[in-house]
């Protein structure tokens, strides 16, 4: 067994980033404190990690996150999947815990109520980097952060696509969509057509077997 | 002329009925640095144990929890979240000044309603049979006198089906940990603290304490032979520290 000093620095981490994080976006802490007393367990299967995410709530200050390895209490909603599912789950607003692979127990207004709120979330970083450079220098700061995350996010945004073009037009490596869905259809049409044949077999050898007797 | 008994106090043997005084005495002199020397001593990392320590204690709320020891509050804090306001945690330490440090602690960070501090002698609880669902006895068991007497002590208050947990400094588990392990305890430590508490001497003790202390099979034992059942432990940074968990059946 690994020593529980590293677990324990891996929840206590995980659980310090979560409520930063929440400190400075009120809005969410205030959405977050809603769901007080609810617990969201979590079993990944790759890399294999059960944790408890435990919503509570401080009186002025809204909800914050406690994570644990263990939790003998009840919990709420347990999900079940890849770390990888669980990323695209987070990021991708069309996404599904069913289309992903993962399973879920208990309630899903839970899970529904914590992707709205993680989507949404909207962390002021400029606030803490005032409070150690001053307003002025925090918000050119801040600007540039979030230009730079924008051109980040569009271009990982649009990577995927320009990747899977690559692939099928330039390189030739995979057939283009329009083909692949025609051969498809081609698969499928002859399957049935095998079907039905194997269908009129089957009554024509009743038929002789009928005759015979 | 009858022998009178003794007992270890660090590397020293004292009379029995001295240790706990001594022992108080130690704790007067670093209760109001206590934490920022925990800090510094192990370099934050005495707040995983603990926290690991929450995890196993399978608290739930409207549970009674016995906080042993609990000297600045840590566990106290933690606890009283889970409980929420059906349960109850009794914050216990035999020192007055780290009673009070703890008591006055936790009504600053504005935990109360839920929370009751007793001074109490580890090897005579103060409370009715059964009473406990869970007790903790954090960095406290190698300072008292009789531990085998308090083990039985905190069996007796323990509901049936309790936990009790042990958290305690062991005997590192590689040779070479435990050297380094030494260096550090008998050159740095009391060195920091001089430089931090202006007091070497009660953490020389609090180094010599720990190489008394029993190791992970023994203490173990003693829980077995006390009456508790499935007795286990967990060692933790390469055995420096081990929490040991028993059942009152």
């Amino acid at each position: 067994m690994s020593d529980p000093t590293f677990r324990a620095g891996f929840d206590a981490t995980l659980e310090t980033a979560i409520n930063t994080a929440l400190r400075y976006d009120p809005g969410s802490r205030a959405r977050l404190s809603k769901l007080a007393g609810k617990v969201l367990g979590v079993n990944l299967t790759a890399p294999a990690i059960n944790l408890f995410l435990v919503i509570d709530d401080e009186d002025d200050e809204g909800g914050y996150v406690e994570v644990h390895s263990r939790w003998s209490g009840e919990v709420t909603t347990e999900l079940s999947g890849s770390a990888l599912a669980f990323l695209q789950l987070l990021r991708n607003r069309d996404a599904t815990p069913a289309r992903l692979g993962v399973t879920v127990r208990g309630s899903s207004a839970l899970l529904a109520e914590l992707q709205s709120i993680l989507r949404d979330l909207d962390v002021d970083w400029e606030e803490p980097l005032a409070k150690l450079i001053g307003d002025a220098p925090a918000h050119q700061l801040g600007t540039g952060i979030r230009m730079a995350a924008s051109w980040l996010k569009d271009a990982l945004g649009s990577a995927p696509k320009a990747g899977a073009e690559a692939v099928s037009e330039e390189w030739r490596m995979t057939p283009p969509q329009a083909q692949f869905e025609a051969f498809a259809e081609d698969v499928a049409g002859f399957a049935q057509g095998v079907d039905r044949l194997e269908a009129r077999i089957e009554i024509l050898r009743r038929r002789l077997d009928g005759e015979e007797k | 002329m009858t022998e009178r008994k003794t007992t270890h106090f660090g590397y020293q043997q004292v009379p029995v009925e001295e240790k706990a005084g001594r022992v108080a005495d130690v704790f007067h002199s670093v209760a109001a640095r206590y934490d920022v020397m925990n800090d510094l001593m192990s370099g934050g990392i005495h707040r995983l144990w603990k926290r690991f320590t929450i995890e196993l204690s399978a608290a739930r709320p409207g549970q009674t929890i016995l906080d042993i020891a609990g000297g600045t509050g840590d566990l106290t804090a933690r606890f009283s979240r889970i409980v929420g306001p059906t349960g109850k945690v009794v914050l216990a330490d035999i020192n007055a000044s780290m009673l009070k440090v703890g008591r006055d602690r936790l009504l600053d960070r504005g935990i109360a309603g839920n929370v009751e501090t007793v001074q109490a002698d580890a090897q005579y609880l103060p409370f009715p049979d059964n009473t406990f669902d869970c007790i903790t006895i954090a960095f406290g068991l190698r300072n008292v006198t009789d531990k085998d007497l308090a083990l039985r002590s905190m069996l007796r208050v323990l509901k049936p089906g309790g936990r009790l947990l042990v958290l305690e400094f062991s005997k590192p588990q590689s040779k070479l940990l435990e050297k380094v392990y030494d260096q550090y305890s008998f050159r740095l430590l009391p060195f920091m603290g001089k430089l931090v508490a202006d007091d070497a001497d009660s953490y020389r003790y609090l180094a010599e304490s720990i190489r008394m202390h029993p190791d992970q099979e023994t203490l173990k034992g003693m829980m077995s032979d006390a009456g508790f059942v499935d007795c286990e432990f967990h060692n933790m940074t390469g055995g420096i520290v081990a929490l040991h968990k028993g059942i009152k059946p």
